[in-house]
């Protein structure tokens, strides 16, 4: 039987991997018994989530007015560029 | 389907896309060079687009694409596990030395309201800048943008498959601990 801090190791390959059925029942298992397991494997999910759609929920970082000219003055030239050959 | 410029997804995404890139790649002028990388290839390829997604999504996939290229281009040099993603120093005060836990987890109350999550993804955003380089790379290419294993091991510089695992397992635990400590526990 696997300890709580091996579980948690595989808690978080299984998020990303598929494992063997036995330990996958394993974790299953451990899951079922183990409050702390339980909402550490809880908490990662959330923490899945929040981080797939972070971007939009982070309205204080912006590009600074001087970066956007820049890059719009980039982006003239080089379109220029391509339609010149 | 009319023809977009470049410089109205400069003002209609720019943001967006700069924001996802500076959160991978940490360096603002890194951020906005990608930025620029993806609006010139999203012109470049517009005979590409389909309806079927929106021109953000369709942006962020083409700044997915060039954020690996960095990472390419920028491969890690070092090939052993950095003494801060040492294994056993995040892990020893949580865990007994028969590896069960010392402490007790509190159930998360997650953010209900718009400004919750808002404060909340501040909070998050902080705790991503605290971990050390590689592992918030991990984080990002692994397990959001799905970059095969293979790959990763080799634009991170891990010797092995376990050795990633067991890497992106650490980092989850320290976001988790920055997290219940600077959100969860402050009620």
């Amino acid at each position: 039987m696997r300890h709580c801090k091996q579980i948690v190791d595989l808690v978080s390959q299984g998020m990303e991997s598929k494992l063997p059925w036995s330990i996958r029942m394993e974790v299953k298992m451990h899951l079922l018994m183990c409050k702390n397991c339980y909402r550490y494997a809880k908490q990662l999910k959330f923490m899945q989530s929040e981080l797939k759609t972070i971007e939009n929920n982070i309205a204080d970082t912006a590009l600074t007015e001087t970066a956007k000219k820049r890059i719009q003055q980039s982006l003239k030239l080089a379109i220029h560029e391509t339609s010149n050959d | 389907m009319t023809q977009q410029s470049p410089e109205t997804w400069l003002n209609d995404h720019g943001d967006l896309l700069y924001r996802y890139a500076l959160l991978r790649v940490r360096s603002e002028t890194t951020a906005e060079d990608l930025v620029q990388e993806t609006l010139l290839a999203g012109f470049l390829s517009w005979d590409k687009f389909t309806e079927k997604s929106s021109v953000s999504t369709w942006l962020v996939g083409i700044l997915k694409h060039k954020i690996v290229d960095h990472f390419r281009k920028h491969r890690h040099e070092v090939k052993q596990v950095q003494a801060d993603e040492l294994a056993d120093d995040i892990l020893a005060y949580q865990f007994d030395s028969e590896g069960h836990w010392q402490v007790d987890l509190v159930e998360w109350d997650t953010p209900d309201t718009q400004m919750d999550q808002k404060q909340f993804s501040k909070v998050f955003k902080l705790c991503i800048s605290r971990l050390p380089q590689r592992m918030a790379d991990l984080l990002f290419l692994r397990a959001i943008e799905n970059v095969p294993m293979a790959e990763c091991c080799d634009l991170l510089g891990f010797e092995s498959d376990n050795q990633l695992w067991v890497t992106l397992s650490r980092t989850r635990v320290k976001l988790r601990q920055c997290l219940n400590t600077h959100w969860f526990e402050q009620g």
